[in-house]
């Protein structure tokens, strides 16, 4: 299979083990030493118990995604162990802390296969030794992993000496159980062989989820108020809401049930500031007829759909693009909707921004599409550099003076009309959920209804022009296009420059699809009518986004790469796909 | 929020309240005259049209909707109250104002009074209780009585009804009255004292419905009610004795103010990162610099 420049790093244990915070320091760690990274969780949906992993993979070059297979795991728990011991590479190397641990018949012939290399570390010892506490036990193990990885001890003791920052008597403790680990000698495993070379230019980047980058992206578009009902994976986004609203002024407020959340954020757009909300699949369902509402009312709304498995609760910890049928269909009758799906760290702190320009102008509702392993993976990011005006389209000035009631519903060619808000004029109107006439008033009359529904959905035409074309990503010329969305897109990004640097004759690329709904299709005709080989690639089983140009493409798409299991698109999903897919 | 000629300090009068529309409720409803007293409340306390957000649910009363100046919204069923706390934390200088009627507030919505009476958002919410469904033409509502027999309950209602005063004064509320559709005098009383309360005031209108609810029409109330008003010494204060005072709804009905809890914070005075400032959200909507919150996690 193709070298994809990249080592990986597995902690794994039971939930309630801090293998969070052990992969975030390890993650920190490694972005200091010169390293590009990506932290991907697994979890079940217990607060105990159970087993779950942090992944770090780290590479000389900007990554976005993750590999299936590791190459070194870092244990804390019996259970990880038998469950992670497979997805060890060839020459994959254990370092653990479980005394008498037995290996069954199937793991002992695994090993030797793929020459894995395990070790025994009676961490929780070496802690006390080291004078420190048996939990402490943690940092211990990660002294162990930093001298199989080569690296240099002081970005990792920079690291831990910030993170107890606010526990001053627990730092050099600390220091000591990680020494103690770095210099305990793990006789049969080997330094790591890290065969590409650290970089200067990223010591000091970020490292943060998808949800903390949408939460900066909405407090950057000037939301002054955030609701959500807890739901994973968007539940932090509220956490994080809450623990920098006193920098921000944000209000912060959770509330009793998602339909409550939709609607209290349309009360606060209705009268003029920015709400935000928040939810997955299950808290849309909910909130579906407010987004109807603000179709008929013409009131902006902007929602963070974050998406997990289901039909109903699912997997309620793992990732999915199954709700893209939800975002453009949910909700009764017919009305103008954009719907945006983000993939990488950039467009979680720019689409929200966009969102709210285009749920404002158009004063529609504008879903917004995320995942879990957007919501939960951990981002390297440099700057965040895409600040976007704020476009609120409010009558101003002259236009604000001379308001009559019913300009508010006027019907105008893009089929937006002027809106202003409660107390800045004295043309009161009323924002009806009945089929109203300009003014708001109620009308069952046949020629206005119709007029006011036709002005409803031209807004969706405007809309589509000025919506952005897909993006070509990758060379103009290839053996194959994928056409994909979502966090998928980071997985075909992440492989196209290695596989087209290998395969030159057989070059791929990839038509990624940001601003989904109304949907462009001049750049997908013009591949069509080239003949262009097209695979359609999503994080779903029925091809949502396939069915959706289907139906305004005509075209087919007779080969598809579809996973619905849980899990993302890993490198060597694609990998494996290609190398059979271009007969290599 | 931009400046606005809604600020001028002309005075209001009751015709500004007039929106030109024809009335579509039947003849002696009782919501013409709830209407005619909002009216008179806001003239009364001097909120002009364009100064208050009069927030309808769906149901007879809110086919209201358009039959009344000032800005308006008229949303879904069950769903006025989250919407109108939603309005009415992002700008306080507007005085926001939810109407809704015994099916869709404790029917359909029943959740959502309970959480603004818990938050205490700065919303007057005034219950049109004529205990039925007029509008999809007399089914039961929650407060219909029971073996009423009513549209699709042939043989009676089945269920007990819910009595609206003794569920909200169990959520011990910040302001809690009773008044009935009959007397536009009282009602407006009533509704002038929850304008000036600060927090979520909850008033509920027994309200006569000529057309599905013959038992209870204004004749019945107005020989039943009596207002604490007159009685020597009402403690509005002590909820036990509101609690007591508001369970008889057959022989004495107690109206006016019949419970106010002075301690009871509103909403936006309950946030901690909202205390000092003095701009309302409306006002915020600019670019935040989020560079010192990226930072933190370099």
């Amino acid at each position: 299979m193709l070298d994809i420049k990249r080592q990986v790093i597995k902690i794994a244990g039971e939930s309630g083990q801090g293998i969070n915070s052990i992969g975030e320091i390890v993650a920190k760690a490694i972005k200091r030493s010169g390293f590009h990274t990506f932290g991907y969780r697994e979890y079940p949906s217990l607060i105990k118990g159970g087993h779950a992993f942090h992944q770090i993979d780290f590479a000389s070059y900007p990554i976005n995604c993750s590999s299936a297979a590791a190459d070194i795991l870092l244990c804390f728990s019996r259970v990880s162990f038998h469950a992670y011991l497979p997805t060890l590479r060839l020459h994959g190397q254990v370092i653990h802390m479980l005394p008498q641990l037995e290996l069954t018949d199937a793991e002992k012939r695994l090993v030797r296969e793929k020459k894995i290399k395990i070790a025994y570390l009676a961490a929780g010892d070496l802690a006390q030794e080291a004078g420190g506490k048996f939990i402490m036990a943690n940092v211990v193990m990660i002294g162990a992993l930093w001298k199989l990885l080569g690296l240099k001890l002081e970005p990792l003791t920079k690291v831990v000496r910030s993170e107890f920052a606010a526990k001053p008597d627990v730092i050099e403790p600390n220091i000591r159980c990680l020494k103690k680990g770095f210099h305990f000698p793990l006789k049969n495993l080997e330094t790591l062989k890290i065969t590409f070379r650290s970089q200067t230019n990223c010591q000091h980047d970020a490292l943060l989820t998808g949800n903390h980058l949408i939460a900066l992206g909405a407090m950057a578009a000037g939301v002054r108020a955030y609701f959500a009902y807890p739901m994973t994976p968007s539940s932090s986004i509220l956490s994080y809401m809450a623990e920098t609203y006193h920098q921000t002024e944000i209000l912060v407020k959770q509330i009793d049930d998602e339909i409550s959340v939709a609607q209290m954020a349309i009360g606060a757009m209705f009268m003029g500031t920015r709400a935000l909300v928040a939810t997955s699949g299950g808290g849309y369902d909910l909130m579906t007829e407010s987004v109807s509402l603000t179709g008929m009312t013409e009131t902006p709304f902007v929602c963070i759909l974050a998406q997990r498995p289901g039909p109903a609760t699912g997997l309620p910890t793992w990732t999915s693009a199954s709700d893209l049928n939800l975002a453009l269909y949910a909700g009764h009758g017919e009305f103008s909707r954009c719907v945006i799906a983000l993939s990488d760290s950039n467009s979680a702190y720019t689409v929200v921004q966009n969102a709210f320009n285009v749920a404002e102008k158009y004063q529609i509702p504008v879903i917004v599409l995320s995942e879990k392993q957007i919501a939960e993976s951990l981002f390297q990011v440099k700057e965040l550099n895409n600040n976007i005006p704020i476009k609120r389209n409010l009558a101003e000035g002259n236009k604000l003076a001379n308001l009559d009631s019913a300009d508010r519903y006027k019907n105008t060619k893009s089929g937006i009309s002027p809106r202003w808000l409660p107390g800045e004029s004295e043309a009161t109107y009323v924002a009806n959920s009945d089929e109203h006439v300009a003014d708001g008033s109620v009308t069952e009359d046949s020629e206005t209804a119709l007029a006011m529904y036709s002005k409803r959905l031209r807004k969706l035409e405007f809309l589509r022009d000025e919506l952005p074309e897909p993006v070509l990503v990758g060379p103009q010329k290839s053996a194959l296009t994928f056409v994909s969305w979502g966090s998928a897109v980071n997985t075909i990004v992440d492989v196209l420059d290695l596989w087209n640097r290998a395969h030159p004759k057989k070059c791929i690329n990839l038509l990624h699809y940001e601003y989904i709904y109304p949907p462009k299709t001049s750049k997908l005709l013009d591949l069509i009518a080239a003949a262009q080989p097209l695979v359609l690639l999503e994080n779903n089983a029925f091809g949502q986004l396939g069915a959706l140009l289907t139906a305004h493409t005509r075209y087919q798409f007779s080969d598809k790469l579809l996973k619905f299991d849980g899990r993302p698109f890993f490198v060597e999903d694609l990998i494996e796909y290609l190398e059979t897919k271009l007969k290599y | 929020m931009q400046d606005s000629n809604c600020n001028n300090h002309s005075e209001v009068h009751f015709k500004d309240y007039s929106s030109g529309n024809i009335y579509t409720w039947c003849t002696n409803c009782g919501n013409y005259g709830i209407q005619a007293a909002i009216k008179r409340a806001l003239v009364a306390e001097k909120i002009k049209p364009c100064q208050t957000l009069l927030c309808f649910d769906i149901g007879c009363h809110g086919n209201g909707a358009d039959k009344i100046d000032g800005f308006r919204f008229h949303g879904l069923h069950g769903r006025v109250i989250p919407f109108a706390c939603g309005a009415a934390i992002s700008n306080r200088k507007i005085r926001v104002i939810a109407f809704g009627g015994d099916g869709g507030s404790l029917g359909e919505g029943i959740n959502h009074l309970v959480s603004a009476i818990r938050s205490n958002y700065e919303v007057m919410f005034i219950l049109h209780n004529n205990l039925n469904y007029g509008l999809t033409v007399g089914q039961a509502s929650a407060t219909t009585k029971v073996k009423v027999k009513m549209n699709a309950s042939p043989d009676g209602v089945t269920s007990d009804p819910i009595h609206p005063m003794r569920f909200v004064l169990s959520l011990h509320p910040a302001f809690a009255a009773r008044t009935f559709s009959g007397d536009i005098h009282h009602m407006t009383k009533t509704f002038q004292a929850g304008l000036r309360h600060k927090g979520f005031s909850f008033i509920e209108v027994l309200q006569s419905c000529p057309s599905f609810n013959h038992m209870t029409p204004h004749e019945w109330y107005q020989t039943r009610v009596k207002d604490v008003a007159n009685i020597k010494n009402y403690d509005p204060k002590n909820i036990e004795k509101a609690m007591q005072i508001a369970e008889d709804l057959e022989t004495q009905i107690a109206i006016g103010v019949l419970y106010k809890n002075p301690d009871s914070a509103p909403f936006m005075d309950r946030q901690a990162n909202r205390l000092k400032i003095k701009t309302e959200l409306t006002d915020e909507v600019r670019q935040f610099s989020t560079g010192k919150l990226f930072d933190a996690f370099r």
